[in-house]
């Protein structure tokens, strides 16, 4: 690949010394079996229960790709963490530029309030949605009094309201590696792009988004592979007949008792993280800013 | 003819005048550098003409035309930065053809520029590298390329090789010079090495907190420095404290701190009778003879070191008031004996050599 990918290539001969002794793996090491007990051990389990219940076979892949209600809930999971993706990525990049190069009062205010919003209570962040989206809540109300509707929105329990509630929660991941590749490029190469001629549009296509491409595929892959999985918001926000994965997981185990079924889904989910996880490999190495 | 005229531009940022009523005119084909020491306001004016900063007051005037209402993508002007600027996803040929391909050339006429360009800074094998492949001075040189490969009328460079160690930045220079003969653009070239300034410019401006000190050829600022800061920055100079007796139409008498006195030196600065003056002399101007051999006019003083340094001799004496003052002479013209530590001399040089600086 590129040039700048040599220093993650060639580690340093200390490292590679003490590879080669065996011990490089010692620190690691219960933070490795920390995995194994609490991940490894559990999907292994999961997915033995999934080919085991209620019988040896693959029935329970077949019954769910067999059921256009799961087919549907997959589809959802798809669809709300791919506009959820999309979304942060147009509301972050701004906000990451105006944070790289804002004066820094602005800057630090707006970085604090990214971090605090971060370090809210989930439910409270998620709460405080149903709030602003229900019927009477502000959005509806206010919509209503400026004229532009005359019958409040279905904001809520649904998958707009999933979408608009996760696009805020994951605002913040698609932001802060955005903000590291941002801050890395010096900004007289924008002022070089300038003098060569480049408009604002130009110098945003052909400087601003090759040199930021790394920072965006890390920000979306972590926003997508997290919105895939994600419960709590959509259980809140969602309605009942349009579910996402993990809610569905959750009530084949918790209402229904079948391990067999939420394995098989649970196994689906991880398969689809880990295949776009190497094709993100591939692409971006390993997601490292490059230059 | 006057081909950029820059006229009484000021920028201010909040309280501080970083550039204070600069005006300059420059002729087409010339080579004119801004010299001057750190925040003297050079990269300040450089950036107000290439549109990153916009004058508080003043114009610039490209051929007649104003430039200041049209933002810095549609001036048509070249330039090299202090950092190192080349877009880093694109190779070294796309770099230099990165100018032409958001003019929409056709990709022929850009093929045939980026080989010319290349060929122009000596780089045409290293057209596929990708620019962390190269040195700091290669870097520079595809800035450079890319600069020009639209034709600027103008070429603005600041500090393009402060990065860079001396013998590099030497064998840069030449590039340099030998490209602005090639091409004949119009160079405006920010440096505060002076050794630079004077070996690749035509006229240099020698700013200083904001204003231009003084214009000219880089003989004319060693010869006649008008201000004492001139007289100071460029070359080297002994300035000698004494007051002034009298002062008439730009010459004035003085009285040196041992109360010997001189008559007739060319006075620059206002400075009435009563004021104190440094008088400047440049170390290579000064001769100085065993005391009574003859009765020439000068300041006494006594040798109190002497080093060869080769092809001259760097000679350091003492007045009578302990200040020290520093003779260069050629190793052809002095015989070693005379150079005897202690020995008694009057410092004396040619009339036109001496110039006096009110305070
Ligand atoms: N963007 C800015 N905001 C505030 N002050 C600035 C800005 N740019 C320059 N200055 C101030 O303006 C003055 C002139 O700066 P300038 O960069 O033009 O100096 P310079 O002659 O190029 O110096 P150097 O040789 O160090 O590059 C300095 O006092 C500097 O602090
Ligand atoms: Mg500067």
């Amino acid at each position: 690949m590129t040039v700048t990918d040599v220093p993650i290539a060639t580690p340093s001969p200390v490292l590679a010394a003490a590879r080669r002794r065996g011990r490089g793996l010692a620190p690691v090491l219960p933070a490795l079996a920390l995995i194994v007990v609490v991940f490894v051990i559990p999907v292994l389990a999961l997915l033995l229960r999934s080919v085991l219940e209620p019988e040896p076979g693959l029935q329970n892949y077949a019954a769910f790709f067999a059921s256009t209600t799961y087919l549907k809930v997959l589809g959802n999971t798809f669809l709300v963490a791919g506009t959820v993706t999309v979304a942060t990525v147009l509301l972050g990049f701004p906000v990451a530029w105006f944070l790289a190069i804002a004066p820094s009062f602005w800057s630090r205010l707006l970085f604090a309030i990214v971090i605090l919003s971060m370090w809210t209570n989930l439910l409270a962040r998620t709460y405080a949605w149903m709030v602003l989206l229900q019927r009477t809540g502000i959005i509806n109300r206010t919509l209503m009094e400026i004229g532009l509707i005359s019958e409040p929105l279905p904001l809520i329990n649904n998958l707009v309201g999933v979408t608009i509630g996760m696009t805020y929660i994951m605002l913040p991941f698609m932001i802060l590696p955005l903000h590291a590749t941002i801050r890395s490029i010096d900004p007289a190469i924008f002022q070089a792009a300038s003098l060569c001629g480049a408009s604002r549009f130009q110098a945003f296509t052909r400087v601003m988004l090759p040199l930021t491409a790394s920072g965006i595929a890390a920000g979306a892959l972590m926003v997508f592979v997290m919105s895939l999985g994600y419960f709590i918001t959509p259980a809140l926000l969602g309605g009942t007949s349009n579910m996402m994965l993990a809610e569905l997981i959750a009530q084949l185990v918790q209402s229904l008792l079948d391990w067999g079924l939420a394995g098989a889904a649970a196994l689906v989910l991880l398969v689809i993280t880990l295949a776009i996880y190497m094709v993100q490999l591939r692409f971006f190495g390993f997601g490292q800013a490059r230059g | 003819m006057t081909f950029l005229e820059i006229s009484n531009i000021s920028k201010t940022f909040g309280k501080v005048a970083a550039v204070n009523d600069v005006s300059l005119e420059i002729t087409q084909g010339e080579f004119v550098t801004f010299l001057g020491p750190s925040g003297s306001g050079k990269s300040t004016t450089l950036y107000m003409i290439a549109g990153f900063f916009e004058p508080t007051a003043g114009d610039v005037r490209l051929e007649g035309r104003s430039i200041l209402a049209e933002p810095s993508n549609k001036r048509n002007i070249g330039m090299v930065f202090q950092r190192y600027t080349l877009f880093p996803h694109l190779s070294v040929a796309e770099n230099v053809a990165f100018p032409l391909r958001v003019r929409r050339r056709p990709a022929g006429e850009i093929a045939r520029k980026v080989e010319e360009m290349l060929a122009l800074v000596r780089l045409e094998s290293f057209a596929d590298r990708m620019p962390a492949q190269l040195s700091g001075g290669q870097q520079q040189r595809v800035a450079l390329a890319r600069a020009l490969a639209y034709n600027p009328p103008l070429l603005l460079m600041d500090e393009p090789l402060s990065a860079l160690d001396k013998k590099l930045r030497e064998e840069i220079q030449d590039e340099i010079r030998r490209i602005h003969r090639q091409t004949g653009v119009t160079i405006l070239y920010v440096t505060h090495d002076q050794e630079e300034a004077l070996s690749l410019s035509d006229r240099i401006a020698l700013f200083n907190q904001g204003r231009i000190e003084q214009l000219g050829k880089g003989r004319e600022l060693y010869d006649a420095p008008r201000t004492r800061f001139v007289a100071d920055f460029i070359g080297h100079s002994n300035f000698i404290d004494c007051a002034i007796t009298r002062s008439e139409g730009g010459s004035a008498d003085i009285v040196l701190p041992d109360g010997g006195t001189l008559n007739g030196i060319s006075l620059h600065g206002a400075a009435v009778a009563g004021a104190r003056a440094g008088l400047m002399i440049r170390p290579d101007r000064l001769r100085f003879s065993p005391l009574g051999e003859g009765a020439e006019p000068g300041i006494d003083a006594v040798l109190t070191d002497a080093t060869f340094i080769g092809e001259t001799y760097h000679v350091v004496l003492a007045t009578g008031w302990g200040a020290s003052v520093n003779v260069r002479i050629p190793a052809s013209r002095i015989r070693p004996q005379d150079l005897t530590m202690g020995t008694h001399v009057r410092l004396h040089w040619e009339a036109g050599d001496a110039r006096l600086f009110g305070q």
